[in-house]
């Protein structure tokens, strides 16, 4: 089956079986291996890629359900090789160990940040429960989502 | 003291973060190559089974490569080679057909998509025999109970299995029943820890491409290149130069890849066969029945006289390792290095035992094994303190090892002095912190919430050296070479599991030589271009690892003093360098005399012209020593007595790492401890069915729960604190972290829900089944 | 023995099955008259294709509901609140109707996994899942909610109690299609409360709980209760309700109606949580929820 989707800004066509994940598609076909295969049902979240803005899952998204719509990965996060808040916040912040959750940490940070510019401690780890990490504690991603937030904020 | 540092000390981005950040850092499972076969592994169904027949010509008909345990090297090895010889026993093949748990690779095959392979692997047909499995250690250790494995292999001979026993280890010191006698108080009790799994987020993988002269070219999660090519040579006879394992970046491990994980055998046999590259990733489902943390038993015993002062210590330790040994042996002497290097002990008693059950086989997992006894210590400490009237903090410090005192570290074979400690601050500022003198009395407490703080101190070693060799391999290549620009190649075989290693090395070179951090290029290095390094474990990363890129940055620096002392005409001993931002670079100058100086990339370009050489250092450098960090947690909780529910209030946690070398990842580590051991303590396990003999939750994270964002303290309620010391031993005075971070946690925690509701659990996790059937039992009481 | 360790590959979707995104509703039922019980509905997936991944079901055919804008929104009508079966977790999250008029079910509806999940999720299937634990569902039960079905038939509406069969079945005939739920307006001055324990922030329920009450002349009125993850499907605590009914909300009663609540689970024990912590934490979320439901509906203070 061929779709048309948006990817990270530009238009693309694929061909895809039905049974083909979007994870899969993005990692093994377009060659962007920043989604990450963590579980493969949903619980770990270090998959998550934007679809028209809002982070969900694509190891449990049929890539032709895509058809038509906008994704992002976090390579396509970075505008014209400028980090952005988020990503240079997580770095300043020593937010990343093992950088595994990283990608999906950031992408989904980046729907919050973008619904609420000002989240509280409580909704940003809520918003992030989503996303497993072994290494942080998420005590330094959270605050590097508080500061990407200022800086955004200005 | 010191000049004031340039780098050591201050926080600066991991110089690998800004390709994690954007998703552009390579990791083993982001591999793909052309022309690439996806391997599927055939697991054994049964926890117990010997294989009859196995017919694998379906899966061949779908145009799959397929090896079974007939067409592996006929080659009984030991996964893990950080010990010697005389400290392993080999059990393991790389496919088998006597299958010991459910998940033991039996077969596997290889195929254009996995899609296909996994057809494949579904028409593989086998008969099983099925055997008598065992679940339990001490069940297992009953005479007359089927053997898992009849014979292993000890240097080389062929040894027999008593009662599926892998291996024993005791130790007597002084008169134990005469220390008992001495005390006023003795306490005995038994624990039980959990079955932990790492739940590191990249599950284990290997992409293996077959050269043309009959090599292979490995790329895997790994926390040890140069043990995975030597464990491939072992095997398969491949000469070990043309074996080339490459670095990549590791999604996480916690000690589960100190092992070469089985994906690499499996994936070398397929592409060995297929003469194709092969990519075998495990899913998650597979990675929780390839490894599991050390699931200990222990009969613990203390006595202690009316002052305070511990007069004898006995400990049984059964270990519940699965169904292979990964150096339980080492395991064995690492154990009751930790149990005796926490308190000193005038006589002691230890009795260890590791025995074999039809269970996933289990490895080191951030601690390998400390925070398990430490959990225990902790809590029988806490125990006697009360029974003898004392403030368990007073009567830890009172016992604790400390400066000057004997250390084991890493066992009986690894012993040194300490060197540098700062127990004693971080418990008396740990304490005021938290407002230790307000606590609740034990169980005093009515109504529905009721809060407690609880307080555990521990320590890990910073690497295995030691003065003599013992029998843990312990040390570290590093090679460092002046680029033409004044850049500098960094070269090193080991790995950074996450924690910032290499970036600290980075920090250590350019503080050594007066460089611009930038300039240290960490190489993206692999087995045939590095010196031998023996694992990025052991929390050795830092002082060990580190002290290599010390050793090699003093090299160079030498030399490039040498140099330039021709080329300004000056003495090397008078000269300086400074890292010069604006132009990017060191630059060498002649102190006192201005206009003096030439930049290291000049310097570096007229070596070139003028056909001088590389300006480069080799070294391999062993610690002669191990030397303990420390740690202290106050950790306050309050316990729902309706729900059982236990939510952290409030954390303070203190470290003595020596000198810090990047707080912020320091910090970080700390951070990441107490989520892990907060879980360990409150929610991880893997519990069996019986009657299937597989796991419960099937491998499926759905049933394996680690902290989310969401459980763990607030950013205000959780402070951590350095105690800085100076190690004479470590690079600009730094020791180790990653495992002391964890180690108390649990402790800690259980102190705290004791001083809550009064109730102590001796097993855990302590779930809210545990604390409501507890309470419930207290109130009939 | 494991039958399941050599069939799952949670890395792909190892099933072939033909992809149907009908257009219209009518198309979608013809398909589902056509295929019937080789035919799965895919409204945001993570239970479909969850269950497989792990080759629990394996489908022929998946018919996708993307398209069906019809299907999708939230809206006040007459006789209630009507909410598309495909509208995603999210959007009744954030609605503006749903906050204000039935804040219990926002509440659930929050408690439903992550923001991923609920990005994908529909509330559709949710309930077509018929999870025990289900945390819309215990809401939906006591708000009285009602199921709209559709089949090249006609269409049927099955109140929510009858909905759940068990573990995974629903009253839905391979041929029907859950089309909307709708939610009596809800009485004046009403109380609610939902609860869920699990074992982190983000689980699947031990236990969760709903609570929709009223309170006439300082006495409990109208009063249910509906309790998850006790049971092969949601249930009714019909026992504690009946005791509470007429009465003057005291401690005491709660405390009764709370341990009247074993009367209608039967919990089992399982990696989540033992038969036994279930039964505790049940009657605990009981008076959790009544005590505040109570505060809500404007009465006790305490």
């Amino acid at each position: 089956m061929k779709i048309r989707f948006k990817l990270n800004g530009r238009e693309i066509e694929a061909e895809v079986e039905p049974n083909t994940l979007l994870l899969n598609l993005l990692r093994e076909h377009l060659h962007l291996t920043g989604a990450k295969y963590g579980c493969g049902i949903g619980e770990c979240g270090a998959c998550t890629v934007l679809l028209d803005g809002e982070p969900i899952l694509s190891c449990l998204t049929l890539a032709v359900e895509v058809d038509g719509r906008e994704v992002t990965t976090i390579e396509g996060l970075a505008r014209d090789g400028e980090l952005h808040p988020l990503q240079r916040a997580f770095l300043e912040e020593g937010a990343v160990q093992c950088g595994f959750c990283t990608p999906g940490m950031i992408l989904t940070a980046k729907a919050l940040l973008d619904e609420n510019p000002n989240p509280s401690e409580d909704e940003i780890r809520e918003y992030l429960k989503g996303n497993l990490c072994r290494c942080t504690g998420y005590v330094n991603i959270v605050k590097a989502v508080k500061r990407a937030a200022e800086e955004m904020r200005g | 003291m010191r000049q004031s540092f340039r780098f050591i000390g201050r926080s600066t981005p991991r110089m690998d973060g800004v390709a994690k950040v954007t998703g552009r850092e390579i990791y083993a499972s982001d591999i793909y190559l052309p022309d690439m076969l996806y391997a599927r592994v055939l697991k054994s169904p049964y926890p117990h089974a010997r294989v009859k027949h196995i017919d694998v010509s379906g899966a061949e008909r779908l145009g799959a490569v397929v090896v079974t345990y007939r067409d592996v090297p006929d080659v009984v090895y030991c996964p893990r080679l950080v010990s010697t010889p005389e400290a392993t026993y080999k059990d393991w093949r790389v496919l088998t057909g006597k299958p010991l748990y459910v998940g033991d690779p039996i077969a596997a095959v290889a195929a254009e998509s996995e899609e296909l392979a996994q057809r494949a692997l579904e028409a593989i047909e086998v008969e099983f025999e099925v055997l008598e499995p065992s679940f339990d250690p001490l069940e297992s250790m009953r005479p007359g109970k089927p053997l898992l494995h009849e014979r292993i292999r000890y240097m080389g001979e062929e040894v027999e299995v008593e009662n599926n026993i892998a291996c024993t280890m005791e130790i007597e010191q002084g008169d134990v029943e005469r220390g008992f006698e001495e005390a006023d108080v003795v306490l005995e009790r038994e624990y039980r820890t959990n079955r932990r799994y790492h739940c590191q987020l990249e599950p284990k993988t290997a992409v293996v491409r077959p050269e043309p002269g009959g090599g292979v070219t490995i790329w895997t999660t790994t926390q040890s290149i140069h043990n995975t090519r030597l464990l491939i040579h072992e095997i398969f006879g491949i000469p070990v130069g043309k074996i080339n394992v490459v670095k990549t970046a590791l999604g996480g491990s916690f000690g589960s890849s100190i092992q070469t994980n089985i994906v690499v055998p499996i994936a070398v046999a397929l592409a060995l066969k297929a003469r194709k590259p092969v990519r075998l990733a495990y899913t998650r489902e597979e990675d929780l029945h390839e490894h599991c943390a050390y699931q200990m038993i222990f009969r613990l015993k203390l006595g202690a006289r009316r002052d305070g002062r511990l007069t004898a210590g006995s400990l049984e330790a059964i270990l519940d390792i699965g169904a292979h040994q990964i150096q339980a042996y080492p395991l064995l002497g690492c154990l009751v290095g930790w149990w005796v290097s926490l308190y000193k002990l005038p006589n002691l008693r230890y009795v260890g035992k590791a025995v074999y059950t039809n269970k996933v086989p289990s490895c080191a997992m951030r601690g390998y094994g400390n925070p398990q006894i430490t959990w225990a210590v902790e809590s029988l400490m806490d125990e006697l303190a009360e029974e003898l009237g004392l403030d368990p903090l007073e009567f830890k410090l009172l016992n604790h090892v400390g400066l000057g005192d004997l250390f084991w570290g890493q066992g009986p074979t690894v012993k040194s002095i300490i060197k540098s400690s700062g127990v004693e601050e971080l418990v008396r500022r740990g304490a005021k912190l938290i407002g230790w003198d307000k606590r609740p009395k034990p169980g005093a407490q009515r109504g529905r919430y009721r809060r407690g703080i609880g307080f555990g101190r521990g320590f890990h070693t910073s690497s295995a050296g030691a003065p003599v060799p013992g029998t843990v391999v312990d040390y570290t290549g590093a090679m460092l070479k002046v680029n033409e620009d004044g850049t500098l190649d960094y070269i090193t075989a080991m790995m950074d599991c996450g924690g910032g290693t290499l970036t600290a090395h980075a920090k250590i070179i350019a503080e050594e030589i007066g460089v611009p951090l930038e300039c240290v290029n960490i190489v993206r290095a692999d087995t045939q271009t590095t010196l031998y390094d023996v694992c990025t474990h052991a929390s050795r990363g830092v002082y060990a690892g580190g002290a290599a890129a010390l050793q090699v940055a003093r090299e160079v620096k030498r030399k490039l003093l040498e140099l330039a002392a021709r080329v300004l005409d000056a003495y090397p001993h008078a000269l300086k360098i400074r890292p010069d931002e604006k132009r990017g670079q060191g630059v060498i100058y002649v102190e006192g005399v201005e206009g003096r100086e030439i930049t290291i990339g000049e310097l570096a370009s007229m070596a070139r012209h003028k056909n001088w050489g590389t300006i480069a250092a080799v070294a391999s450098v062993r610690q002669g020593s191990c030397p303990p960090h420390f740690t202290a947690y106050f950790v306050e909780v309050e316990v729902d007595t309706e729900t059982g529910k236990v939510r952290p209030v409030r954390v303070v946690a203190g470290a003595d790492v020596g000198r810090v070398i990047n707080p912020k990842l320091a910090e970080g580590q700390i951070h990441g401890g107490f989520a892990m051991g907060w879980s360990m303590a409150l929610l991880e396990d893997t519990p069996y069915d019986p009657r299937s003999g597989d796991l419960l939750n099937k491998g499926f994270i759905t049933d394996y729960k680690i902290p989310t964002a969401g459980d763990l303290p607030s950013l205000e309620d959780f402070q951590v604190f350095f105690v800085e010391t100076e190690e004479p031993t470590g690079p600009f005075g730094a020791k180790g972290l990653g495992e002391g971070a964890l180690n108390p946690v649990a402790g800690a925690i259980a102190n705290a829900i004791y001083n809550a509701i009064g109730v102590r659990f001796y097993e855990l996790p302590i779930t809210p089944d545990k604390i409501l059937k507890a309470l419930k039992g207290g109130e009939r009481r | 023995m494991s039958l399941w360790i050599n069939r799952i590959d949670t890395h792909i979707l190892p099933i072939n099955f033909q992809y149907h995104a009908p257009e219209t509703l009518e198309e979608a039922l013809k398909l589902l008259a056509e295929y019937g019980d080789e035919a799965k509905i895919l409204s945001g997936g993570t239970d479909l294709l969850v269950k497989m991944k792990q080759r629990l079901i394996e489908p022929r055919h998946i018919i996708s509901l993307r398209n069906l804008t019809e299907l999708r929104g939230i809206s006040e009508v007459e006789g209630g609140i009507h909410i598309g079966a495909a509208t995603k977790l999210r959007e009744i999250e954030r609605s503006q109707i749903i906050a204000e008029r039935l804040p219990l079910l926002h509440e659930a509806v929050k408690a439903i996994g992550s923001i991923q999940i609920r990005n994908m999720g529909t509330i559709g299937g949710n309930l077509c899942n018929a999870s025990p634990a289900a945390d819309s569902a215990v809401a939906l039960m006591t708000l009285g909610a009602e199921l709209h079905a559709q089949s090249i038939e006609g269409e049927r509406i099955i109140p929510i109690e009858d909905f759940f069969k068990g573990p995974g079945v629903t009253a839905l005939k391979p041929v029907e299609l859950l089309t909307a739920i709708r939610i009596p307006p809800p009485p004046e001055n009403y109380g609610w409360a939902f609860m869920k324990i699990g074992r982190t922030s983000l689980d699947i329920a031990t236990v969760n709980a709903a609570v929709l009450l009223t309170l006439r002349g300082g006495r409990i009125d109208l009063c249910r209760i509906a309790l998850g993850a006790v049971a092969p499907t949601p249930v009714r605590a019909v026992r504690a309700e009946e005791h509470l009914r007429g009465r003057e909300p005291t401690p005491e009663l709660i405390q009764e109606a709370s341990e009247l609540v074993v009367e209608d689970i039967s919990p089992i024990t399982d990696v989540r949580g033992t038969a036994e912590y279930r039964v505790e934490a049940s009657k605990a979320l009981v008076r959790d929820a009544l005590k505040l439901s109570i505060e809500r509906a404007g009465g006790g203070g305490r």
